[in-house]
């Protein structure tokens, strides 16, 4: 299988004292109930730190109870698992059959020439992880990069290094006003109807849409973009990343109904009209992007 | 969301669901899958939302994001309901269009999907036939639901299955209806399903009993299971409560490989909303039972696809398997009893309880019931997913659905099963797909990855492919799994960079089989096929690459080196030139292209550029650079006197006279090479004027016959002696030659002769074979070509006798009658365009008709195959009056891979011409040479042998179109100058053959420095041509140059492969991973 040995760096140690026992010892908690729950442990253990740091796999085996060798050989037999510290951004070229009759070998060459590393790697600046995967069943467009979980279909040598620098510059900025994909939309409140349009506050070049938020008793008012799309917001006190607030129509000041949780973090849906047609559900944790919007 | 507590609730909510539904307005319905959303279809989910809301049409139009539909070479696509319109490749300005048009219940007919055959546009989806000949009984379903609603699940019928059982109540029915209906895994070993949920059944249950889904689809190659959970996740979740209530499972596991996030996300969506529904935990539905389904992540490893291995990586532990017995149905995960069924395995549940077992068997065959999911990839016209009934032929789903291959190629094999499967051989298509003549073939259904190889595709590297795959994948308990992937990959690698021998081979053999013998799990005991069925199918391609050090596909790096100079017959270092026209260095160029090739202003005209069909941006997807092009050029501003051909003065001073038969690009080159070598060439010419069809049949649009004869003057020398008028057989034989003090006879005697169409009337007036016609005019002007002519052909010699006979005075109209397609025609493309645009019409799919007697021996009961040539001739005065033809349809595929062209009865109809000229091909002019003692084979070609170009007379050799039948002039060029080295080793006494030798990069050019937008894919600079209207009626030369600023754009298009070979290396660190590979 993969090869793979813990030999630490410096940075490696210091980063390693600063983990937090607390965190992984939540993690744990969580898993309590399924017993075979190793390898999700591990995974939100690497989704926490981006791989698996030696004093987290030292808690697990003393907390699981399962022997150090075991949770060593659980997280090396798997590819997912790095045991190495990852660069801010992954990319990770597709090996799969389909992609390899279409020249996904030189793809993957040009990659480790452009970033100066082989797969497995990580630059030294640690801005790019490089990986392989033996298929990502995107067959029919191969060949088929993922950089930072976006996906790339028939990716050709020529265009490897603009990808890398979109992704070092983030995929997500977009010109705002100009990109023709993200749109305005009006809402209003489900219960009396009248809009959260707030004309007198621009965000995003547009109207905001205001609402009053709750959090803790502390009440103000929150706007968020009436772009679609844009997760801009404004509000009167700060909202911590991760906590929930509830929702309430500063019309008439009832909390708006939520009927169901979001499919990412299980926080309450939010369900704004729409006008025009349709209803939006937001979710409302902060920093969840999850949302839907529906046309009635 | 509201908890269902009974059946009926069920019920009632799927009618309140239908009812609220109208069925007739317009829904624009946009796939979303992975593979839609690779192809931006999330940006035109916000389009249309963006429109719909604008425009105020959310009561005219409806919208629905789904999984994917399977047509993704087609992404983004959009379907509009209820007309079923289809859109291919939207954009997002047609998104907008399409939004527009739906809600007025209008198609937009200019971006519809266009049949490439027929060349119309087709409006519905299921008339493409990409989905007409499918049997879409479980994708038909991604295109009704969104997998995140579970509303749209319900209201087109879902969870109806999962009533009925329930209102049925007898958990053993559920079992037999299982068993009747024949359903056998779908993960690849075909294990009847029923069967194994009785056992299951049958086992205690006391401590719990597990089901599982098994969606560690690790397959490369296949991914239908995950479009199915992507796009239906409700039908894997009702399957599985149906085969909980039938074998009193207690658990459910969905084991989901971690590289699918969509999937995983859509699943555990789905699995939320079926319990705060009340389908899935405690009292499911009031009726009292329990069960719900945990979703468990893989973490990347192939081995857990295995079922024992899965339920270890399941427990938290290392995917290893173990041995069986105890089978997992006994003793599974946590030691209790588990039955494991794939992903499509489980949607057909559903199926089978809403059709009944019997008519879910009416599809498929007697042992392979119902339909199976295929990912059709590769190199194949239409790639995506494919659902087709049990026992179809592997032709009808690689040419009918598939489309066949991309542009001209050719396909050789499909691969199925992943990497436990094998290659099944073109020649092979006819087999049946099921389970059990896939494996009698030496491959496996697997989980139906459908991976299509053509010409491009090399199987050694197939296979070690799949070895690597294997070796890294292989975990490592058995010890012959383990190290023999490993050893076999090392093999493998080893003859891919041609250091290969041919004991090598049987090793491999030798490994394969003990490999497969003596491991635990399927991985290892499949691991060989890749292996044994590329060396059982293609043997020949082992053997290209272990002794000749070629590798034909051009895959295989060190054999392939730089494409560009390893296609081209004549070795030009084609990367070496063109990276000297981008330095401005044209005098150097010039040089290094007139080194490999004596006739460069002739090739950078007319050579067929195998360089740009094998350059790696072609071959990539993209455009090739425009070599041909480039080298014209160069050409064209070089005085040629810059370069001096090497003499070797001292080497052979005896001056041995040798007798080239035939002055055209094969015979001048032979004489200009051996002239160098110290030799006294004597070409023998029976036209008045040397260069052979140079002259006599290619126009002068295309070669202007100033440049030609400068060339072939530059080549003939003081050593060279031209005979011209002399013709081999009346004026003089092999034998006067060596009596004559001839050392040796090179015969080049080219392709001349057209073939006759061989029918009553052929031998009227106004009726001419091409090269008649054609040297008639090059060589001696005369305009054979009279009011209305016809062509019957599709080739190079067609094309230029219609254009030849358009640019002639009395000519009112041409025509090509070919008897396929246009896609099919064997002339170059750009040559049948140029001839479109100057007026000269086309028919395809078009026969000249049968002829009485052909009827009558129809008659008798003789099987006549009609379009091969048969043609009715009707003369009128001893002169042509017309001709009858007949369409054809295209029907089967024929031993060239292309579709067979088939009459059509009733659709004869006659096309009146003054002038016909026949143009269906050329043989050598070789009838003298049997009775010089040659052997003659079919077709009038030489027998000589391909390495040495030996005859069986000692001292005579031959090449060129003689040898190979009608070819181009760089292969012409590049067997004379091959004839003159095997000729001077046969005059020096050495061995013929020469040893195989690489031709690799080795002079390094600094490459050009690029800007970063360069990178970007600039488009390849086409030269510019005369309008057609200033050329049609003359011979002025139709092709321009390109400018200094495009020419040195297209060289800065180059890819450079050469540096890969050439490139000083850094610091002296071996960069060779498979170096590194090896050592760990």
């Amino acid at each position: 299988m993969k090869q793979d040995t813990i030999t630490p760096s410096k940075e490696d140690l210091q980063l390693q004292e600063q983990l937090d026992s607390n965190d992984i010892l939540d993690i744990l908690e969580k898993h309590k109930q399924d017993r075979g729950g190793l390898i999700a442990i591990l995974e939100e253990i690497q989704g926490e730190y981006g791989y698996l740091p030696e004093k987290a796999l030292r808690i697990v085996s003393e907390k699981t109870g399962r022997s150090l060798v075991d949770v060593y050989g659980v997280a090396t037999f798997y590819r997912s698992f790095s045991l190495k510290p990852r660069g801010k951004h992954h990319v990770c070229a597709c090996l799969g059959t389909a992609c390899h009759v279409r020249g996904a070998p030189r793809i993957v060459e040009e990659l480790q020439q452009q970033l100066g590393i082989k797969p497995d790697q990580t630059t030294a600046d640690k801005e790019f992880t490089l990986e392989t995967v033996n298929c990502l069943g995107a067959c029919a467009l191969g060949p088929v990069v993922v950089i930072d979980g976006r996906y790339f279909s028939k990716v050709r040598k020529s265009r490897i290094s603009q990808l890398l620098d979109e992704a070092r510059n983030g995929f997500d900025t977009v010109e705002i006003g100009r990109d023709k994909r993200f749109f305005p939309i009006d809402v209003s409140c489900p219960h009396c109807n009248r809009s959260f349009k707030d004309e007198a506050f621009v965000i995003d070049g547009q109207p905001s849409l205001k609402v009053t938020v709750s959090l803790d008793h502390k009440k103000g008012w929150l706007r968020l973009s009436s772009l679609y799309g844009s997760y801009n917001i404004s509000s009167q006190f700060e909202i911590p990343l991760g906590s929930v607030v509830s929702f309430i129509c500063p019309h008439c000041r009832v909390e708006l109904p939520s009927t169901s949780n979001c499919s990412m973090c299980g926080a309450p849906m939010v369900p704004m009209l729409v006008d025009g047609g349709g209803i939006v559900q937001i979710c409302s944790r902060r920093g969840c992007k999850n949302h839907m919007l529906d046309l009635v | 969301m509201l908890r269902l507590s009974s059946l009926n609730q069920l019920e009632e909510l799927r009618n309140v669901l239908s009812d609220a539904a109208d069925e007739n307005v317009p829904r624009i319905v946009i796939p979303a899958g992975t593979c839609g959303q690779a192809g931006d279809a999330n940006d035109l989910i916000r389009v249309a939302k963006r429109e719909i809301l604008a425009k105020s049409l959310t009561r005219k139009v409806r919208l629905r994001v789904t999984g994917c539909h399977g047509f993704c070479q087609m992404e983004p696509s959009v379907l509009v309901e209820p007309r079923r319109v289809f859109y291919p490749r939207v954009g997002l300005k047609e998104m907008e269009r399409i939004v527009q048009a739906a809600a007025k219940d209008q198609v937009l007919a200019d971006i519809l999907f266009v049949d490439l055959e027929t060349g119309r546009p087709v409006e519905k989806q299921d008339d493409i036939p990409f989905f007409s000949k499918q049997v879409r009984r479980l994708l038909s379903w991604n295109e009704k639901v969104d997998p995140i609603r579970i509303y749209d699940y319900i209201e087109a019928g879902g969870y109806s299955a999962l009533a009925k059982v329930f209102a049925a109540g007898e958990p053993s029915r559920v079992v037999e209806e299982v068993k009747r209906s024949g359903l056998r895994g779908r993960g690849g070993g075909g294990f009847p399903t029923g069967l194994k949920w009785e056992l299951l059944a049958r086992q205690s249950g006391k401590a719990g009993k597990f089901l599982v889904c098994n969606a560690d689809e690790g397959d490369p190659g296949a991914y239908m299971d995950r479009s199915v959970l992507e796009g239906n996740p409700h039908s894997i979740i009702e399957g599985m409560i149906i085969g909980a209530y039938g074998t009193g499972a207690t658990e459910g596991i969905t084991y989901v490989r971690k590289e699918y996030p969509l999937a995983i996300r859509h699943l555990g969506v789905a699995l939320q909303q079926a319990r705060e529904l009340g389908l899935l935990g405690e009292d499911i539905l009031g009726t009292g039972f329990l069960f719900d389904i945990r979703l468990v992540k893989g973490a990347g490893a192939f081995v857990c696809g295995e079922e024992t291995a899965l339920i270890r990586s399941v427990e938290g532990k290392m995917g290893e398997p173990r041995q069986r017995p105890p089978f997992p149905i006994q003793k599974g995960i946590n030691g209790r009893p588990t039955a494991i069924n794939n992903v499509e395995t489980w949607a057909n549940i559903p199926l089978i309880f809403r059709l009944g077992a019997e008519e879910f068997a009416k599809v498929g065959t007697k042992n392979n019931s119902g339909t199976k999911i295929f990912s059709l990839v590769g190199k194949i016209k239409n790639t995506g997913l494919v659902e087709v009934p049990m026992g179809i032929t592997i032709k009808e789903i690689v040419y009918d659905i598939g489309g066949g291959p991309v542009g001209k190629a050719r396909i050789k094999a499909v691969q199925t099963g992943g990497p436990s499967g094998g290659c099944i051989p073109a020649d092979m298509f006819d087999l049946p797909v099921d389970y059990d003549s896939l494996t009698q073939a030496g491959s496996i259904m697997g989980s139906g990855g459908m991976i299509v190889m053509d010409n491009n595709t090399c199987m050694v590297d197939v296979a070690r492919y799949f070895m690597n795959f294997l070796k890294d994948e292989s975990c490592g308990k058995c010890f012959t799994c383990r190290k023999g992937t490993q050893r076999m990959y090392e093999i493998l690698d080893d003859i891919s960079k041609g250091e290969g021998k041919l004991e090598h081979i049987e090793l491999l053999k030798e490994l394969a089989e003990v490999v497969k013998d003596t491991t635990m799990c399927g991985l290892g005991q499949t691991a060989s096929n890749p292996v044994l069925s590329t060396l059982r199918y293609f043997p020949d391609e082992y053997t290209r690459h272990v002794v000749d050090k070629k590798c034909e596909a051009f895959v295989c790096r060190e054999l392939a080196g730089a494409p560009c100079q390893t296609a081209c017959p004549v070795g030009t270092e084609v990367w070496r030139y063109v990276a000297l026209i981008e330095k401005g260095r044209y005098e150097e160029a010039y040089q290094v292209i007139r080194d490999a090739n004596p006739f460069p202003s002739v090739c950078a005209r007319v050579c067929d550029r195998k360089c740009e069909t094998r350059c790696n941006h072609a071959v990539s997807g993209g455009e090739a650079i425009a070599v041909r092009a480039l080298k014209r050029f160069v050409t064209d501003r070089v005085d040629p006197s810059v370069y001096k051909p090497a003499r070797a003065p001292q080497y052979n001073r005896d001056g041995h006279r040798i007798a080239i038969i035939g002055s055209g690009p094969a015979g001048l080159s032979a004489a200009h090479c051996l002239s160098l070598l110290g030799y006294k060439p004597t070409l023998i010419e029976s036209e008045n004027q040397p260069g052979g069809m140079l002259v006599s049949c290619i126009p002068a649009y295309r070669l202007p016959r100033d440049v030609l004869s400068k060339e072939i003057e530059s080549l003939l020398d003081e050593n060279i002696t031209l005979r011209c008028g002399t013709t081999l057989g009346p004026d003089v034989t092999i034998d006067e030659l060596f009596k004559d003090s001839f050392r040796a006879v090179f015969l080049a005697i080219g392709a001349d002769k057209s073939w006759r169409l061989d029918i009553e009337g052929e031998d009227t007036k106004g009726v001419y074979p091409s090269m008649h016609f054609l040297k008639a005019f090059n060589l001696r002007g005369e305009e054979l070509a009279k009011g209305h002519v016809g062509i019957v052909g599709g080739g190079n010699s067609a094309v230029d006798a219609a254009r030849v006979a358009m640019r002639q005075k009395a000519v009112r109209s041409v025509t090509l009658l070919y008897r396929r397609t246009y896609q099919e025609m064997p002339a170059y493309a750009e040559e049948v365009e140029a001839a479109l645009e100057e007026g000269i019409k086309l028919e395809t799919l078009v026969s000249p008709v049968k002829i009485r007697y052909i009827e009558a021996a129809r008659a008798e009961g003789v099987r006549v195959e009609t379009f091969v040539s048969p043609i009715k001739i009707d003369s009128r005065h001893g002169r042509l009056a017309d001709i009858r033809c007949i369409r054809n349809k295209l029907g089967d595929i024929d031993s060239s891979g292309r579709r067979r062209p088939v009459p059509i009865p009733g659709t004869e109809f006659t096309i009146p011409l003054d002038t016909l000229i026949v143009a269906i091909g050329e043989r050598p002019d070789s009838d003298c040479l049997a009775s010089m003692g040659l052997e003659v084979g079919k077709s009038g070609v030489l027998h000589v042998d391909a390495e040495t170009l030996c005859t069986n007379r000692p001292g005579v050799f031959a090449g060129g179109d003689l040898v190979t039948g009608p070819n181009t002039v760089v292969d012409a060029v590049a067997m004379g100058k091959k004839a003159a080295s095997v000729i001077d080793r046969y005059i020096n006494g050495k061995e013929l053959r020469e040893p195989p030798r690489l031709k690799l990069p080795e002079i390094f050019v600094e490459p050009a420095a690029l800007g970063g937008e360069e990178y970007q894919e600039a488009a390849r600079s086409e030269p510019a041509t005369l309008p057609a209207k200033s050329r049609k009626k003359n011979f002025a030369e139709v092709e321009m140059t390109l400018s200094v600023e495009q020419a040195t754009r297209e060289a800065r298009r180059c890819l450079r492969c050469d540096l890969e070979f050439t490139q000083p290396k850094q610091n002296g660190k071996s960069d060779c991973p498979a170096l590194e590979e090896k050592s760990a």
